[in-house]
């Protein structure tokens, strides 16, 4: 098929999927009692100011409304102004978006490079001792909850051993940011975690299923040793599955920097999206869920263009 | 001095419930140039001695005794010194060309890669001899194809790129392992040519790995009959076929259907017909899979489909099922226009039609016994049968297609390939059909299991007066069960009629030439078939 018509069709439906989710998310927020001017305006607020702040925020109108204002508003860039931090959405997105970035595409980096040989190693050495303690170990590290393997990390690396500090890279651009690579070590190997042990095991499996595929047996017949069979065959044909599962990895990538920001004060989109929700912001909170869905849909995307350039059966419409 | 000798090979599979013996005192060898056929039925340990002699055994699996090619000991030799040896020494040709091939890597590529292997030659030098190579195998216009990827190919078109990775450093040994199984007779006969051509070209040995004896009698000059694990026979090739000494070997012989070269066609079936397809043409996107077919099926008759993959043949099968709807055309079954009749009319309709397909372990649900296997068609149709009834029909039935009524409580995974497909015959049964839709009802079987299967379709055909469609590859098989065959090629009937008449004196080019490539079990019959081919083609 025609890789431009395919792009075209792919991005169309992209934009159809994220209208769909600001619809979706538009009306969740709305659903919920109380609003933000209660909580805005403080406990002693009289029934009054409360009107005139709905009114002045358009939160009197009917919703549909409200959302047809919201998606004129966002055709122009527009993504409302923060209740609560009095800053134009856009801004602050621009502000915190590139620190989020950096966290989570380094410990996506981080997850996969370790996850892929460990996947390939486990199945080499299928239902041998090393299978079995990285099973183990990606198992423990699957359970843990993000936040409990942070304060493990911080108590070993900054208390015990003090290696690390215990806060993230505190400045405000990116440039400084990656000043203090000392500083992101903790928060990337915190986010990076549950990547490598799901990964690894994605990993594990589709080598394993390899190893038993025809062409392997094929591959020996011609004289190929194991080692050729492994990287000039099964390696390429494993790694395409696991990389389609890394576009839906995103929003989970999301979630755990919204855990990883608090633990290390790192004043990202996760912080601004847990603050945001505390305080019932609703252009904020709408303006990050855009965000992360639109981060969602072209990881998914992106895994997709991948996966036809990898494999000519996807790109020929065969598989 | 022998390319390939094995002296009392055993080989042993451990298995979670122990060890089980796959192959015991297997002695065989193969002489330069020369070609042994190792037949047997699955099961045998064919398989097992061909990848012993490769050294390919799965790790589960330990050999004893002594394999050597060409004076290289096999048996507990080195991984390193093995793969010094596959590719070069020895190489192999698999059953599946779908599967065999790196599917991300391109044809061209995978060649040079064997080439690579055992020679010190440049990238772009074993580039040029990978094209050479596809040339050699016949492959059209090699130095584009040298690019495709294998799922570009066909599926001969695979199978000689797996022929052209095997010859690409002149091995002096051959193992092919059922290389045409999985391919049309037409096909078939293309690729034993160009096999018996580079043994021939280069006094390479081969081993044939085959259940086809049309195949052996064909391709092999010596032959060794493989039972449970142990060679019962070894011979050349006329003794083996024509006088067999062993009685596994001549019962194995006698299951096998043959073409036979005369006969006499019964008086057609007058009734009117119980499906009849008009004119129906089906699209599934770009692919036309069927173009203006006409089809009848009598009362009490057995219609033969037969046709290559992808000639439409199943599709025809399931617009008779009403399982895919006809672009255009009608198809009325027993007098009723399916394309009409909607609901509660359809399904009584739709019942009297009952169905076998070829894989009866995908085709029965694992989880069900075999009671309830035969036992659901009547759920769905006989809602206000009691379980009594139902369990009296579910007896009756299993005893009609001769299974012990021990087996009713038993799961289809437990029971034999031939013992499943009597249960996918009891389930088509039970509902008293009056026709039968039968899909290569016995193509995943062996030839004695599969005559088992068939006579008994035929017996109770007379007795309950279905009438049958059935679809199958094997032109040996409809010549023997069907009254009427009917040819196809690519989505159209190529011709129709009585099928004497019709395989006899075909009045088409492809039928003549689907017959001339059925390979028959008979070696000097064969040898003197495929002269007269050769003639024609030259002439």
């Amino acid at each position: 098929m025609d890789t431009v018509l395919y792009l075209v069709r792919r991005l169309l439906q992209a934009l159809a999927v994220i209208l769909i989710v600001t619809i979706v998310v538009f009306c969740l927020l709305h659903a919920l009692p109380g609003g933000p001017a209660r909580g805005i305006l403080g406990p002693q607020a009289t029934a009054g100011q409360i009107a005139a702040f709905n009114h002045e925020q358009g939160l009197d109108r009917s919703l549909p409304v409200q959302y047809v204002l919201y998606l004129r508003e966002l055709v122009q860039g527009d993504l409302g102004t923060s209740y609560t931090l009095n800053e134009a959405v856009s801004r602050l997105i621009e502000q915190r978006l590139p620190k989020t970035l950096v966290l989570t595409v380094l410990s996506a980096m981080v997850g996969l490079v370790l996850a892929v040989p460990l996947g390939m190693w486990q199945a080499v050495r299928r239902n041998k001792p090393t299978d079995y303690v990285i099973t183990t170990l990606s198992f423990v590290a699957y359970s843990t909850p993000v936040y409990f393997l942070g304060l493990l990390l911080i108590l070993l690396f900054t208390q015990t051993l003090r290696w690390f500090p215990s806060q993230a890279p505190q400045g405000d651009t990116l440039g400084q940011v990656l000043a203090d690579p000392a500083g992101l070590v903790l928060p990337v190997v915190t986010g990076a975690a549950s990547m490598v042990a799901v990964f690894s095991r994605y990993m594990r499996g589709a080598t394993l299923e390899n190893l038993s595929e025809d062409y392997v047996r094929t591959a020996r017949a011609g004289g190929a040793g194991q080692y050729a069979v492994l990287f000039r065959h099964v390696f390429r044909n494993s790694l395409t599955p696991v990389v389609a599962m890394l576009g839906y990895y995103v929003p989970v990538l999301f979630g755990g920097a919204l855990v990883v920001e608090q633990l290390f004060n790192y004043p990202g989109m996760g912080l601004l999206f847990w603050s945001a929700a505390q305080s019932s912001d609703y252009p904020v909170l709408l303006g990050c869920v855009l965000v992360i869905s639109v981060a969602t849909v072209v990881g998914t995307l992106l895994a997709d263009v991948v996966q036809r350039v990898v494999d000519p059966r996807v790109r020929e419409g065969r598989a | 001095m022998n390319i390939l000798t094995i002296e009392d090979l055993g080989v042993t599979f451990s298995t979670e419930t122990g060890d089980v013996p796959a192959v015991r005192g297997v002695s065989l060898h193969v002489r330069p140039g020369e070609t042994l056929a190792l037949v047997g039925e699955s099961g045998s340990g064919k398989s097992t001695v061909a990848l012993a002699a490769m050294g390919l055994l799965p790790g589960t699996a330990r050999a004893s005794g002594r394999v050597a090619v060409d004076g290289t000991e096999i048996v507990g030799a080195s991984e390193a010194s093995l793969a010094r040896l596959r590719g070069r020494t020895a190489s192999m040709v698999f059953q599946e060309p779908a599967t065999a091939l790196d599917p991300l890597t391109r044809v061209g590529a995978q060649i040079a890669e064997v080439v690579r292997n055992h020679r010190d030659v440049s990238r772009s030098e074993a580039a040029r001899e990978a094209v050479e190579l596809l040339r050699r195998v016949g492959i059209p216009e090699p130095e584009r194809r040298a690019s495709a990827f294998p799922f570009q190919l066909s599926g001969g078109q695979r199978q000689r790129v797996v022929i052209a990775m095997a010859i690409a450093n002149s091995p002096g040994l051959l193992i092919a392992d059922e290389p045409t199984t999985a391919l049309d007779v037409t096909v078939q006969a293309e690729i034993l040519d160009l096999l018996r051509r580079l043994a021939a070209d280069s006094g390479t040995g081969v081993l044939l790995v085959t259940h086809n004896m049309g195949v052996v009698a064909d391709f092999a000059d010596r032959v060794a009959v493989m039972l449970r694990g142990e060679v019962v026979e070894t011979g050349p090739v006329e003794d083996v076929l024509l006088r067999p000494e062993h009685a596994y070997t001549r019962g194995l012989l006698a299951a096998v259907p043959r073409l036979r070269f005369s006969g006499e066609d019964a008086p057609p079936a007058e009734e009117p017909p119980v499906v009849r397809l008009r004119d129906v043409s089906v699209r599934f996107g770009r692919v036309q899979a069927l173009d203006g077919v006409f089809l009848d099926v009598r009362p009490g008759e057995t219609v033969g489909l037969v046709g290559e993959s992808g000639s439409g043949k199943s599709t025809a099968a399931r617009v008779a099922l009403g399982l895919v709807a006809p672009a255009s055309g009608s198809v009325s079954l027993f007098g009723a226009d399916l394309g009409r009749v909607r609901g509660r009319k359809r399904r009584a309709l739709l019942s009297g039609v009952g169905v076998v397909l070829q894989d009866p372990v995908a085709s029965l649900d694992a989880r069900m016994s075999v009671a309830e296997c035969v036992a659901e068609p009547l759920r769905v149709h006989r809602r206000g049968m009691s379980g009594a009834e139902r369990r009296d029909r579910v007896a009756k039935v299993l005893e009609l297609v001769r299974l012990p009524r021990e087996l009713a409580g038993r799961g289809p995974r437990e029971l034999s390939g031939g013992q499943r497909q009597r249960v996918s015959l009891a389930r088509a049964l039970v509902l008293e059909p009056r026709l039968l839709v039968a899909d290569e009802p016995t193509s995943a079987l062996d030839v004695s299991v599969q005559r088992t299967v068939l006579e008994v379709i035929a017996e109770l055909q007379r007795e309950l007066g279905f009438a049958c469609l059935f679809v199958s590859h094997d032109l040996a098989v409809v010549q023997e069960f069907a009254q009427r065959v009917v040819v196809m090629r690519d989505g159209r009937v190529e011709e129709q009629g009585p099928t004497m008449a019709t395989l006899l004196r075909p009045e088409t080019e492809y039928t003549r030439r689907l017959i001339a490539a059925v390979p028959v079990p008979d070696p000097v019959v064969q040898r003197r078939r495929r002269a007269e081919q050769q003639a024609e083609v030259t002439a």
